[in-house]
């Protein structure tokens, strides 16, 4: 059965390794939904998100692979109920009366919008959370002329704080796991069997 | 390898004082390269120079009494020359290629060196950093096509990262599971002087990167318990055995089990095939006994392999009964194929070692006489017919015979792919290690006669036979010349059926004898041979076979020996694609 993933993947940055990330994916015909990379805390490692929605019978053999790679530090799968997670969308919307502007500013008042810019005739909204919060202010907002529309990547943070901070010792300089842990990273702390 | 071996081979390296005393010097990147080759203990280089890479032929030629250079005929042999020569001298194959077509070249090889699990360095040049992404002459996005085909790749475009990128590049292809790696070089990086002095260190470790891990005392523990209470346990030989060195422990833990053994066609010569406990070779053109048997082993322990679809055929149906011990230094082995009841991610040879003094010793007799039964059949509806020639024609199968008992089953047998090549895995007796090279993984065409001069530099002492198709032939055949001009003492049996044979047989079998595009006109290859400066014979009767082979194993020198065998012969037993291991037929 597919389900909703959200990979973190930590890596060293280095180039290349976006591609052999995403040949990973492609080459199993896997869509992915979203990607976001961006350098972490931590000079030279950087923090890929990637949504996929996947075969539960699957996305362990996928995570196995992708841990492999050379580069690759820690991987993380998770589904929707282990990280918090967001996204940031920008509306353009054309305000050419007095009365469609302030319609629109309050929709964004409503929905926890801000605005992010804003000019004689046009006003750029921003809106951040969950996807369907995203979908639900541009459902609302269409009617009164949006003309642009982008949205990012998700982004998201593990929730389990004992998990994360185990497996992010790899992260350190010299940290390295031990021959028990390394056994039983693939599956976020759960053994294989 | 394990990790005690690469110690070893290691310390063997240190032992050998670098042949230049050029550190604390500085070089350019060209000369960098070369040094930090003879750094890593390399010998050997097969390669091709081009443009792109001129500068580092260059900086060889200053170097050419340390470091031994091939020149192949064409870039995949390269590729599959450093396979052989990495698998019979037990440390990475180095390939040189030019920017372009030099490097797509490269490309057939090191998918089958990435498949099959082989150590080799690829050095391509390529063009210099500022034309890099303007389609300038001879420029390909190498890093692009190697990416999803190699265990690492790097493009360096800055000469003082070349010291440390090479010694990555050795440690990566050699540890854990072995694979090949490609290093790209910007032809100004090969110019350009470095800015601080040459300096090598040897990689231990890259962080992020853990090759192998010691196997876990409560997997030790079940895996004993259960075998220890098995009925009728089996042993899956795989190629992991041999990169591992875990020959030696796989006897002890044998004789001490009694387990019957059978092996992947990639682990052929880890066990030998004339012990008691041997049972034969798995899949797809493998043995009777051990595919059926497969499905009634109540515990399956397989070390060093990882249940292809060639081995398995239809995973639904596939040893659902067997609890299965897996041993593999690859994490993502595990589970991928087949669900473990115990997952042991390690390196065989430990994992071996560990295991020994644990399990009991023991007696399967009854076991033993089922793969008994199974082979007496295999035998009169196979064997029997394969090895004894009908008035007319020569089968595969008898010239395997005779190669193994005139060898005494101690020469390396280096197969192409094809029906020529599941006979030799079928008929040839090992009784050494490390005597069988193959394509397994991808079944590349062209695979044996660049890899078995590969095989002859890297082992020069041991006698090479390569067993090769008539089609096979025709891929790499202007490989002869290289042999020529080296001089190396490869011999080489052409196996003529006129045929691409494996694939009339499927025509046959599964399209109604619609033979589409598989008849040969060939040539005469003994004249080709000739025209190398290589000597060789056409042996078209059986009578004649004995002393073509006898001439063949008895020359000094390089020898082609093409033999006609029968044109339509079929290669069973046979798992049709897509059915399970209780679907092999006999006929
Ligand atoms: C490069 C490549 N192309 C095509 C194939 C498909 N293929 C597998 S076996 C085979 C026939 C080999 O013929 P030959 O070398 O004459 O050997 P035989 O089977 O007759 O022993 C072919 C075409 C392949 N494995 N590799």
């Amino acid at each position: 059965m597919k389900r909703r993933y959200t990979i973190i993947v930590f890596t060293e940055n280095n180039f290349g390794l976006l591609n052999r990330i995403t040949i990973i994916f492609s080459r199993r015909r896997i869509n992915i939904e979203s990607l976001t990379v961006s350098e972490t805390e931590r000079k030279g490692i950087s923090r890929f998100t990637i949504v996929i929605d996947y075969d539960e019978s699957k996305i362990r053999k996928l995570i196995q692979q992708i841990r492999k790679i050379i580069g690759v530090l820690v991987v993380f799968e998770n589904e929707d109920d282990q990280v918090f997670f967001g996204q940031i969308a920008y509306f353009k919307v054309i305000t050419s009366s007095f009365e469609q502007r302030e319609k629109v500013m309050e929709i964004a008042h409503r929905h926890q919008a801000k605005i992010a810019f804003s000019s004689e005739d046009y006003i750029v909204i921003e809106k951040s959370g969950k996807e369907e919060d995203i979908s639900t202010t541009l459902h609302l907002l269409e009617p009164h002329g949006v003309v642009e529309y982008c949205k990012s990547g998700r982004i998201a943070i593990v929730k389990d704080q004992h998990r994360f901070s185990k497996y992010a010792k790899n992260m350190d300089p010299e940290g390295w796991y031990s021959d028990e842990e390394f056994h039983e990273l693939p599956l976020n702390g759960k053994h294989l069997l | 390898m394990s990790i005690a071996t690469e110690n070893a081979q290691q310390l063997a390296v240190q032992a050998i004082k670098p042949k230049h005393e050029k550190t604390n010097t500085i070089v350019n990147g060209s000369e960098a390269v070369i040094l930090s080759l003879i750094e890593e203990g390399v010998d050997t280089i097969f390669g091709y120079p081009g443009g792109a890479i001129m500068p580092i032929y260059d900086a060889l030629f200053h170097y050419r009494h340390a470091l031994n250079h091939i020149l192949v005929r064409h870039e995949q042999g390269a590729t599959h020359a450093a396979e052989g020569y990495a698998q019979m001298a037990g440390k990475p194959g180095v390939c040189f290629a030019t920017s372009g077509p030099g490097a797509t070249n490269l490309i057939t090889g090191i998918a089958d060196a990435m498949l099959d699990s082989v150590p080799i360095v690829c050095i391509t040049g390529q063009v210099a950093e500022k034309f890099l992404g303007t389609d300038a002459f001879q420029e390909t996005d190498v890093m692009s096509l190697a990416m999803p085909i190699t265990k690492w790749c790097y493009q360096v475009a800055d000469p003082d990262e070349i010291p440390l990128i090479i010694a990555k590049a050795f440690y990566i292809a050699r540890s854990g599971r072995p694979g090949p790696v490609l290093v790209d070089i910007t032809k100004d990086a090969q110019f350009a002087d470095m800015r601080k002095p040459f300096k090598y260190e040897k990689r231990r470790q890259i962080k992020g990167y853990k090759p192998a891990c010691k196997p876990r005392d409560k997997d030790i523990t079940k895996a004993a318990e259960l075998l220890n209470q098995a009925k009728r346990p089996f042993l899956f030989v795989g190629h992991g055995v041999l990169l591992s060195k875990a020959e030696k422990e796989l006897l002890e833990f044998v004789e001490k089990t009694d387990i019957p053994v059978a092996s992947t066609l990639l682990g052929l010569s880890a066990f030998p095939t004339d012990h008691p406990n041997y049972v034969g070779m798995l899949g797809m053109h493998g043995n009777y006994g051990p595919n059926k048997l497969t499905n009634k082993a109540d515990v399956i322990i397989a070390v060093g392999m990882r249940f292809d679809d060639r081995v398995t055929g239809n995973l639904d149906t596939y040893a659902k009964q067997a609890k299965i011990i897996h041993i593999d230094i690859d994490h993502a082995e595990m589970g991928k194929n087949v669900t473990p009841t115990v997952a042991m991610i390690a390196d065989a040879k430990e994992a071996l070692q560990d295991l020994i003094p644990v399990v009991n010793e023991n007696k399967h007799e009854s076991w033993h006489l089922e793969f008994k039964k199974l082979y007496d059949e295999e035998y009169s509806k196979v064997i029997e017919k394969d090895f004894i020639a009908n008035d007319e024609h020569i089968k595969m199968g008898e010239v395997i015979r005779r190669l193994s008992e005139k060898t005494n089953g101690e020469a390396v047998i280096v197969a192409d792919v094809g029906q020529h090549q599941m006979s030799a895995a079928r008929y040839s007796k090992f009784r050494k290690t490390d005597s069988w090279l193959t394509s397994g993984g991808l079944g590349t065409m062209g695979y044996a006669l660049p890899a078995s001069f590969g095989a002859k530099m890297g082992a020069p002492d041991r006698e090479v036979v390569a067993v090769i198709g008539d089609g096979c032939f025709q891929m790499t055949i202007q490989e002869l010349g290289t042999i020529a001009q080296s001089g190396l003492p490869v011999k080489i049996i052409i196996l003529n059926n006129n045929y691409l044979g494996m694939v009339r047989q499927w025509q046959q079998l599964f399209f109604d004898t619609r033979y589409s595009f598989v008849e040969l006109s060939n040539p005469d290859f003994i004249m080709i041979a000739k025209g190398f400066g290589i000597n060789g014979h056409k042996c078209m009767h059986a009578d004649d076979l004995d002393s073509s082979l006898d001439t063949l194993i008895n020359s000094k020198e390089a020898y082609l020996l093409e033999i006609v065998v029968e044109k339509e012969g079929n290669v069973f037993p046979m798992m049709p694609s897509g059915m399970g291991v209780d679907d092999i037929r006999l006929e």
